[in-house]
């Protein structure tokens, strides 16, 4: 089980819910990297990132406009930043004990519960069990659907490949084809992205 | 309850007889569509490459095995955009593959034919297994035309050889003749010998499709088979000595050479040969055996006046059957003087007899000129030297078969006036044995079936002939007395369309004209679909299958006419030995 721990949620919904953290942390988490939040009764909840989020503070403004700053203080004020670094997360899905469920998790995870990034055995686990969760994926058409898709295939085609699967790729493509066939221009869209990577 | 012993070799039996659950037969698509009126949709999950027009399917639908024939491949798309867009340039090969694979489609219609309730698992349900097939043994259960729809989703699958052996039955058995393979997967075809000729059927195409080779395999299996006497008017010389191919060069084994002592050859006129060689016998025909509506009959030929049946009726009853033979001998022109150098007609002067006859002498000059053909034919004598259609009469009779060569005498003249003046000496003696027969004469034994073959045989069936020969009678008759035809032509829309709808079975290879494609669907169940069908045939060796003695259409392969056949026909009795063939003879 993956134990890098990515931040603390700052505020959750049904659907999604925000992750902050520090800069030092930022390292790990990428666009489109599968996240799990722990909760009670063996319950966790599995997003996907689809935002990074640096907001400014009112120092930062005024150091942007100071002339002549050490980089020290350039360095101190980037690292030791009041205001944390935003992380937004699609809820995909949960598990509860071995069950995998791609469905909206029961409740969501409550302030300051410690979000983990997904290990490739957890990746390979929550998507090997079919394709249920693009639908959380595809219900929100405002995200950058073509370039999270495209992401997440990479990752999880990775973590398939090790776990001996190597027809999820090409099952994966196929089922995005059968949903999203109805829209020419955004699966043509999706497809652009997908063979980018 | 069936007994153990007995459920063992029904089993046997199944596995030899039934549709082999375990054989290779992948799906190539599934039901999305369709109805009763129109055609099933099934979409094809294999290349359409792999499947063609006139594919024989079937569908598996719950209990039921649904059979049809393909009769169009579409290309579809969920999206027009994705049929128009070449997708493959923008994408990787791998991503445009999938795309099309999801989104381009290929749908085939199906015409269903039959419906069969299709028995429980042998190995599963033996039991029940054995009651079902108990059942198909008393016949039961039996293909029906279809009378509802399979379910959506229902498996499309290429038939297998036990489906075709069920439907068309199974080679060697019965009167079940091989006339040909599917086209896909070559499985064996077989027409029901004795079904086929209970109606008349017609054999069509265009020239150079190989009617003639498909007419000689029919009529080598008629003459196998025994049960029916075949009379064949052989206008080309072509089915009853050996022949060679005007297309390949090959030789072509006769009909007479391979059943010698079943085949009688027969030449027309006196001294005639047929190919080099001397015939059985010959057949003259006798003049008192014309009568007026044979002549009549060749009016379109002759181009004979509307006073002609006036002139004959005349004759008729001037001389009796004796008509013919006086008419020729009358003079034309011909006139003595009196005493007072007046001109007037002689006696055994064609002028002469209309005088007295009251016929229009100008009539009666014409009538004869135009008969001058038939007076100088050569095989109308007074006196035959033997009574050869007696003879004919008996060969077909006692289980020979006739084949008579026109030889020289290929004119449509000669054509028309012997094929029809025997056709209806012969179809009167059977009418009048059939009727003796059934009014339970004493002795009167059951006639024995006659299959008369005529070639071009829209010369004899066309509209204006067609009410006056005998053979539209024979055709509209069906089987009544004992006698069918079988039809051979490459114009069938030349035929009159009521002796068309009468042919019970229609065996067609390509026809190029429109006319002639719709004649040969005439009275037929889904014309639109087997027009396409009959319009894509390959030009040879390609025939479409349909009609009454057949259970469906079917597009089929002909089987070829060469020694393998000949060898699967005869076995080893095709490669005897002269002293052999002579033996059997009684030499």
């Amino acid at each position: 089980m993956s134990e890098i721990e990515i931040g603390r949620l700052l505020r959750s919904g049904t659907t999604g819910f925000v992750v902050g953290c520090k800069v030092n942390q930022l390292n790990a988490p990428s666009f489109g990297a599968m996240v799990r939040v722990p909760l009670e009764q063996n319950y966790e909840v599995y997003g996907l990132i689809y935002d990074i989020h640096i907001e400014d503070d009112g120092l930062v403004r005024q150091l942007i406009t100071a002339e002549d700053v050490p980089e020290e203080v350039l360095r101190d004020n980037r690292e030791n930043r009041n205001v944390p670094v935003e992380i937004g997360v699609l809820a995909l899905g949960y598990t509860h004990g071995e069950g995998v469920f791609h469905l909206l998790p029961p409740r969501p995870p409550l302030s300051l519960d410690a979000i983990y990034l997904c290990s490739p055995g957890e990746v390979a686990n929550f998507t090997g069990k079919g394709f249920g969760y693009f639908r959380q994926i595809l219900r929100d058409r405002d995200k950058p659907l073509e370039e999270l898709l495209a992401a997440h295939l990479r990752q999880a085609r990775g973590a398939q490949v090790d776990v001996g699967n190597e027809g999820w790729f090409e099952d994966a493509v196929k089922e995005l084809i059968t949903l999203m066939r109805d829209d020419y221009q955004a699966l043509i869209n999706i497809l652009s992205a997908v063979s980018e990577i | 309850m069936l007994n153990p012993e007995r459920n063992h070799v029904e089993n046997e039996m199944s596995v030899q007889n039934m549709p082999m659950k375990n054989e290779e037969q992948k799906p190539i698509g599934y039901i999305v569509g369709g109805g009763l009126k129109a055609n099933l949709q099934a979409r094809l999950t294999v290349p359409a490459q792999t499947v063609q027009e006139g594919a024989f399917v079937v569908v598996e639908s719950g209990n039921w095995l649904f059979y049809g024939l393909v009769t169009d491949l579409q290309l579809g798309s969920t999206d027009p955009r994705f049929a128009d867009e070449q997708t493959e340039d923008r994408l990787p090969s791998h991503l445009a593959k999938l795309l099309h694979g999801q989104t381009l489609f290929t749908n085939l219609e199906v015409m269903a034919a039959l419906m069969m309730e299709q028995g429980p698992d042998p190995l599963a349900e033996p039991e029940a297994y054995n009651e079902w097939f108990q059942k198909v043994l008393d016949e039961q259960i039996r293909p029906e035309p279809v009378k509802t729809v399979p379910q959506h989703h229902a498996e499309v699958r290429l038939a297998r050889a036990g489906d075709i052996a069920e439907i068309f039955g199974k080679e060697g058995e019965r009167s079940f003749f091989r006339i040909g393979d599917t086209i896909e997967g070559g499985h064996p075809v077989c027409v029901d010998l004795d079904k086929l000729v209970q109606r008349s059927s017609g054999i069509f195409g265009a020239t150079g499709t190989g009617k003639s080779f498909l007419t000689r395999v029919i009529l080598a299996g008629l003459i196998k088979r025994d049960k029916t006497a075949v009379l064949i008017f052989d206008m080309h010389n072509e089915y009853g000595p050996d022949d060679t191919a005007s297309d390949t060069g090959m030789r072509v084994p006769g009909l007479k050479g391979k059943f010698p002592s079943k085949v009688r050859m027969v030449g027309l006129g006196r001294g005639a040969t047929i190919r080099g060689k001397s015939p059985d016998y010959t057949l003259e025909i006798a003049e008192s055996d014309i009568k007026p509506e044979d002549v009549m009959m060749l009016a379109q030929e002759l181009n004979l006046r509307e006073t002609t049946p006036t002139t004959l009726e005349a004759l008729r009853a001037s001389f009796h059957e004796a008509w013919f033979h006086e008419f020729k001998h009358m003079r034309t022109n011909a006139y003595n003087f009196d005493e007072e150098g007046k001109r007037y007609p002689a006696p055994d002067s064609v002028e002469a007899w209309a005088n007295e006859a009251g016929v229009h002498p100008g009539a009666a000059e014409a009538l004869h000129s135009k008969l001058r053909r038939l007076f100088n034919a050569p095989y109308i004598v007074e006196q035959p030297a033997a009574n050869a259609l007696q003879q004919m009469i008996d060969n077909l009779d006692n289980g020979q078969h006739v084949v008579l060569s026109f030889g020289k005498h290929e004119t449509d003249l000669d054509y028309l006036f012997v094929s029809n003046l025997l056709t209806r000496r012969i179809r009167d003696v059977w009418e009048h044995r059939t009727n003796n027969f059934r009014s339970g004469h004493q002795g009167a034994s059951e006639p024995r079936p006659l299959v008369i073959v005529v070639e071009e045989a829209h010369k004899l069936l066309n509209r204006e002939m067609a009410s006056q020969t005998t053979f539209s009678t024979i055709a509209r008759e069906m089987r009544k007395y004992y006698v069918t035809l079988l039809v051979i032509d490459q114009r069938p829309s030349q035929i009159y369309d009521e002796v068309m709808s009468q042919l019970g079975t229609r065996i067609t290879g390509w026809l190029g004209d429109s006319d002639d494609i719709q004649s040969v669907l005439t009275g037929l169940a889904g014309r639109d679909a087997l027009r396409g069908m009959l319009a894509h045939l390959q030009p040879k060796e390609e025939v479409l299958m349909l009609g009454w003695g057949v259970p469906m259409p079917i597009v089929v392969h002909s089987r070829r006419y060469d020694e393998v056949f000949w060898e699967e026909l005869l076995g080893d009795k095709c490669r005897r030995s002269s002293e052999e063939i002579l033996d059997e003879l009684g030499f």
